[in-house]
């Protein structure tokens, strides 16, 4: 029984002790710090990089001629696209920022900055 | 069956190309990518109603097969990638 008594002793002073220091070492979760957990707009695209990565897609279609791309084409219009095309470089934008475009979004799409607005103001564009 | 109106074309041809995306193996989503693509302008200029209609039900037929074999292979996905993917994947 003594020894018992002892041994409980022994035990309860370094836990409380752990106990104590985890909780002084832990830094606040929700107050105001640079952490802020699932939060997506940290790492948001700027809008250079979407119009650079939009842009580079559009030059890839091997249908368009990359000297006449700039950030204000109609694909259609400008570059001479068809439907076909329009749907197959929306894909590919969605590939490049791993979205997922519905088709009622993506039937708008008919132009270079409608493409880079939608993209830029997506919180998922990565 | 009344013809498919353009954005319901158009909205076949997105779902082809994105059930393509699944395919593990390189060669067979590049394929099916590039078949849907060559499938929608070999008819692009088909104007009567009734083989508009069989064009359309021929594309949601292959949809069904393609999404039926995306998930077929990807039980038996190669275990080396394609030389052409291999910038990819680092």
């Amino acid at each position: 029984m003594a020894l018992r008594a002892a041994v409980l002793r022994h035990l309860r002073v370094p836990v409380q002790f752990f106990a104590l220091a985890r909780r002084e070492c832990q830094p606040p979760l929700c107050s105001g710090g640079s952490l802020r957990l699932f939060s997506s707009h940290d790492d948001h695209l700027t809008k250079d990089e979407v119009i650079e990565r939009v842009l580079s897609v559009i030059r890839c279609h091997p249908k368009v001629d990359p000297s006449k791309v700039s950030p204000d084409v109609h694909f259609q219009k400008d570059l001479g696209l068809d439907s076909l095309d329009t749907v197959e470089i929306v894909m590919a934008l969605e590939e490049e920022f791993k979205l997922e475009i519905p088709d009622k979004e993506a039937d708008k799409i008919d132009s270079c900055d409608l493409a880079i607005e939608y993209v830029y103001n997506h919180p998922m564009a990565s | 069956m009344a013809a498919p109106t353009r954005s319901e074309a158009l909205s076949l041809l997105r779902s082809l190309l994105r059930t393509a995306r699944h395919f593990c193996d390189y060669n067979i989503r590049e394929y099916t990518k590039r078949r849907a693509l060559d499938g929608f302008r070999h008819n692009r200029n088909l104007s009567d109603p009734p083989s508009i209609s069989s064009a359309y039900a021929d594309g949601k037929a292959q949809l069904e097969v393609a999404k039926r074999q995306s998930a077929v292979y990807s039980l038996y996905a190669p275990k080396v990638k394609s030389i052409m993917e291999a910038h990819r994947t680092n």
